[in-house]
């Protein structure tokens, strides 16, 4: 019995941190998705369309994301970037395909959130580069989502 | 959606703080890409509507040419549902463009069979239902934004039962509606800023990648595709300003070729 309940205890305790661990790290994901979808509300309101699609993933500080897209000459395209960790920094940038900055400059960042701003010139590929400036965490989960009009 | 709705009721007190924020002060004006290019995210595929959008700035479009509801035959070849499905979709777009309300509860109903007959029903009721609804009160924008819940809904459902080529087939379906509609609407009045919304040479190369990666998916209509999109790659890859009238017209071509193909039976 009281190996049992040992063993049950062990199983149980297994099976918690398994299953904390697998879900605390798929909902900081998703609480980096809403804080990116916070930061875009007020677009919407402008005539913004946000996709539903998003990037996200996890950064240490300093270590910067490439995120490639297509964008079409005629629209008009924000990209905001947030992170659940309120504590960090973060940043996001649009270059085009020759790895020129291509933003507009009202692109803002405000901790743990940022956004970038671009009417691209051409049609064509261009780079999103995401970057954790500062973090109290050793990694950083983040997540991109972009608006366009 | 369920995500959306949760920002919304997030505390509005950092949102007053962003309309504050600041431009960052020492960003490179210049970076090296191939720097990167061990660190690029995959692509994102742009939905169909971002392609009409910019269409539309450049004069107006008779959407309702191109509106179709009627997609055919039934199938049970998982692959050619998907393509079927993006397409689908893609033309769920092209109706709202058109404000076509019937078309819309019509494709809305298509999306939900085709979704069942892949077997991500269940995911995608509530969105069909939304669609026909807000089709019902002339409510466009939420039949597009509904759309596209519809589109990530699937392709997440395939995702989460690793059927992650499912889902970019999904997304290959609804460009080669999108491209096929963009060429005959530039083809028909030719411009140059018309043509150059075809210079997505990253986005070809994407999907030609993709389909390489399915070696069980031997069937004659992904290497159809795989076969076309080789043709159409020299033509896109003219440069933004360089996409001539023949080009439009040879790529349009080959993706109302496509679209027939993917629709009939073998």
């Amino acid at each position: 019995m009281k190996r049992s309940l040992k063993s049950f205890v062990a199983r149980s305790l297994f099976v918690g941190l398994f299953f904390g661990a697998f879900f605390g790290a798929r909902a900081s994901v998703d609480d980096a998705q809403s804080f990116a979808l916070q930061a875009a509300e007020p677009y919407v309101k402008e005539g913004f369309q946000v996709r539903e699609d998003y990037w996200g993933g996890d950064l240490g500080v300093s270590e910067k994301k490439a995120v490639r897209q297509q964008l079409f000459k005629g629209n008009e395209y924000w990209f905001w970037m947030g992170t659940e960790v309120e504590r960090a920094k973060v940043s996001v940038h649009v270059y085009d395909s020759e790895g020129k900055l291509a933003e507009q400059t009202d692109g803002w960042e405000k901790g743990h959130f940022a956004a970038a701003h671009i009417v691209p010139k051409a049609t064509g590929s261009y780079f999103i580069i995401v970057a954790v400036e500062e973090s109290s965490e050793e990694r950083t989960h983040w997540a991109l989502v972009y608006g366009f009009r | 959606m369920t995500l959306f709705v949760k920002s919304l009721n997030i505390t509005a007190v950092t949102l007053a703080g962003l309309t504050l924020g600041v431009q960052a002060s020492e960003t490179p004006q210049h970076i090296d890409v191939k720097q990167f290019s061990r660190k690029v995210e995959d692509v994102v595929v742009p939905l169909p509507n971002e392609v009409f959008g910019a269409l539309n700035k450049l004069g107006s479009v008779n959407w309702k040419d191109y509106v179709r509801s009627d997609r055919g035959s039934n199938f049970t070849e998982r692959p050619r549902i998907a393509l079927i499905l993006g397409s689908v979709i893609a033309d769920g777009f092209i109706a709202v463009q058109a404000k076509d309300a019937p078309a819309v509860k019509e494709i809305g109903q298509r999306v939900l069979t085709l979704s069942k007959a892949i077997g991500v029903g269940n995911s995608i009721t509530p969105h069909a239902k939304a669609i026909i609804e807000s089709a019902d009160k002339n409510k466009w924008d939420n039949v597009r934004a509904e759309l596209d819940r519809t589109q990530n809904s699937v392709q997440q459902a395939m995702n989460e039962v690793h059927d992650q080529q499912l889902s970019q087939l999904v997304s290959l379906g609804g460009w080669l509606r999108g491209t096929e509609v963009l060429t005959s609407v530039v083809n028909k009045n030719f411009s140059a800023n018309g043509a150059e919304l075809l210079h997505q040479p990253d986005l070809l190369a994407y999907f030609q990648d993709k389909l390489q990666g399915m070696p069980e998916f031997n069937m004659p209509l992904l290497k159809n595709i795989h076969g076309a999109l080789l043709e159409v790659k020299p033509l896109m890859e003219a440069g933004p300003h360089h996409i001539s009238p023949a080009s439009v017209k040879k790529i349009n071509e080959i993706t109302t070729r496509l679209d027939s193909a993917i629709v009939t039976k073998e």
